[in-house]
């Protein structure tokens, strides 16, 4: 599984890679100016260009060029924020923990509950409950996440007063402690009830599909010949193999959920990656927008690797494969 | 293959909402010029207009009419989404039926190349391109195109794989058929029902990936746009306009991509027969 899936990752990595090297040194211009931008250069000290230059050897040929761009981004070196005055890696990985956050706690809920109602739902096919789960969740599923996240921020922020309409703390409140948390706690509700609620309508008709394929598999009918409870068949036997292509799935979408978070983000003006590539949008900070579609290409292609090393656990099947 | 599309979309609730919200906002698309005359571009100096009369959803910050502006966005939408879906199931159908094919070296590393695109985060690329490039409509159309044919390609190889062992395509080839012609011939119209299933994922995704873009202000500034109409909305929340300037946008964003949605649901019975008996549900 995992020797078979390296060659993928390594694909995905020259791609990003490639695309990071190639799209501005295709732009017109000198290449200091065509990576950075016109803004960037004015801004910047002749030692920082200097510096810039010979670091990634811009004076050279492309092949030397691609050579010393390949050590930096190996000694962690993405290149110079401008607009931040500070190395890209800095930035971003400033910016990091806030998205991990976001996107940690959003999967979690999302994964959890799909399965469950997903679980539920399947079980009772063609029931009033079912059928009426089945309708919101595909309603729900048709929703963009960034509209969705307006629509709570409209009702629950402006509206209503419940919760923080930006960012992911209150500044300069002086809080530490469990207050602190609660602060923390409050400013994540909505963008994680927006991502999540995207996320929760896949999962959930993801796991009812696979859990109506499964109950039709007869060790469902041994096991309930066999006078099993109910509850027992449900989630040890069937349940259980439903989880198997959610766990798949999850690699697959977390690209997806990391750029629906990207969106939220910019709803909520939260400090995570999605804030940073707006405010790097608006600055014309070109480094930091490559640094971090490097970063979460990565991030990607780690938690996909993950997801293998759980899968054989989970499905013992493919460890006796080969 | 035996499965019809109008099989499926018969007695499917989901179905039949999916294509009347998608007729209506084709509909609003194809009458934009009788319905909404105002030109959408058109600026003038009543800005932050409440609905009245003469502007049914208001006027936005530099006084250009709401409405107008939504139903040509519609034309925009319809438009990136169709010619999305077209280039992406155009090049999954070539790629993923020649993979099946061929087989060998060529299949292995077009298979790690579907692969990895499927796994990279698409938009955060499209966000960095269009950032450096400055994008006209119709290079958006083709770059998203160009990151959506993966998942399809996939699928249509592995359907293929099977298609080609069947009696029919061996008797094709005995008489002398060659790939291109087995492909032309008997492959491609086999496949129909999820080149349908594929175009209407393209579709969705590009309506969406175009509207979120705008949204983040990268894209075509000349074309009128659901994600621009939101994105200058939201800057004006402030100002308890979006009731008639945000929420309609998204609305019908939403209903384009949740018609699309339900339509997709409607036809994945074709991709996965086991779940066909559900077609009432």
């Amino acid at each position: 599984m995992i020797r078979r899936h390296l060659p993928t990752y390594s694909v995905a990595f020259f791609i990003i890679l490639g695309i990071n090297f190639v799209l501005p040194r295709m732009m017109p211009g000198d290449p200091l100016m065509a990576i950075y931008g016109e803004e960037a250069l004015v801004a910047m000290t002749p030692e920082l260009k200097a510096f810039l230059l010979r670091s990634f050897a811009l004076d050279k040929p492309l092949w030397e060029q691609f050579l010393a761009y390949l050590s930096q981004i190996a000694q962690g070196n993405l290149g110079f924020s401008y607009y931040y005055s500070a190395p890209t890696v800095d930035v971003i990985l400033g910016r990091l923990p806030w998205t991990l956050l976001l996107v940690g706690c959003a999967l979690i809920v999302s994964t959890t509950l799909g399965v469950f109602l997903g679980i539920e739902s399947g079980w009772r096919r063609g029931k009033v409950l079912d059928r009426s789960m089945l309708s919101m969740f595909m309603a729900l599923s048709g929703f963009p996440g960034f509209f969705v996240g307006m629509v709570l921020l409209l009702l629950f922020g402006v509206s209503l007063r419940l919760f923080p309409l930006s960012g992911a703390l209150t500044p300069y409140s002086g809080l530490s402690g469990l207050p602190l948390l609660l602060d923390i706690v409050r400013h994540l509700a909505l963008p994680v009830s927006a991502l999540t609620l995207g996320n929760l309508a896949a999962n959930y008709l993801l796991t009812r599909n696979t859990m109506v394929t499964v109950l039709k598999e007869p060790y469902v009918f041994s096991a309930r010949a066999k006078g099993l409870p109910e509850r027992i068949v449900c989630y040890h036997h069937a349940g259980r193999n439903a989880l198997l292509p959610v766990i798949t799935r999850t690699g697959i979408w977390l690209g997806r959920i990391v750029t629906g978070t990207l969106f939220i983000e910019v709803v909520f003006a939260y400090p995570g990656l999605g804030g940073l590539t707006y405010q790097a949008l608006l600055s014309r900070d070109y480094v930091v927008l490559q640094g971090i579609l490097l970063v979460v290409a990565l991030l990607v292609l780690f938690v996909n690797f993950c997801i293998d090393l759980l899968y054989v656990r989970i499905d013992p099947r493919i460890q006796n494969a080969r | 293959m035996h499965v019809s599309i109008r099989g499926a979309f018969r007695k499917n609730r989901f179905g039949h909402i999916g294509l009347i919200l998608l007729a209506g906002i084709t509909l609003l698309a194809l009458l934009a010029a009788v319905i909404a005359p105002t030109d959408p571009h058109l600026q003038t100096r009543q800005s932050f207009e409440p609905p009245s009369a003469s502007h049914i959803l208001g006027t936005n910050h530099v006084g250009q009419d709401n409405w107008s502006r939504l139903v040509h966005g519609a034309r925009t939408s319809l438009l990136v989404g169709f010619l999305v879906a077209c280039a992406a199931t155009l090049i999954s159908a070539l790629l993923g039926v020649s993979c099946a094919l061929t087989g060998g070296l060529y299949d292995g590393i077009m298979m790690r190349l579907v692969d990895a695109l499927i796994i990279i985060p698409a938009i955060i690329i499209l966000i960095l391109i269009f950032a450096y490039v400055k994008p006209d409509i119709h290079f958006i159309i083709m770059s998203i195109a160009l990151f959506s044919w993966a998942g399809g390609a996939r699928i249509l190889r592995a359907q293929t794989l099977s298609l080609k062992e069947r009696a029919h395509i061996w008797a094709a080839r005995s008489f002398g058929g060659n790939n291109w012609y087995v492909m032309r011939r008997h492959i491609v119209p086999d496949l129909s029902p999820i080149l349908v299933v594929e175009f209407i994922h393209a579709f969705r995704r590009g309506v969406f990936v175009e509207a979120g873009l705008a949204f983040l202000g990268i894209g075509d500034p000349t074309t009128v746009s659901w994600g621009t109409i939101m994105r200058n909305a939201v800057e004006y929340s402030y100002m308890n306009v979006w009731s008639w300037w945000l929420l309609p946008a998204g609305l019908a964003l939403s209903i384009a991509i949740l018609s699309l949605t339900f339509i997709a649901h409607t036809l994945e019975p074709i991709m996965e027969p086991r779940l066909r008996e559900e077609a009432s549900a």
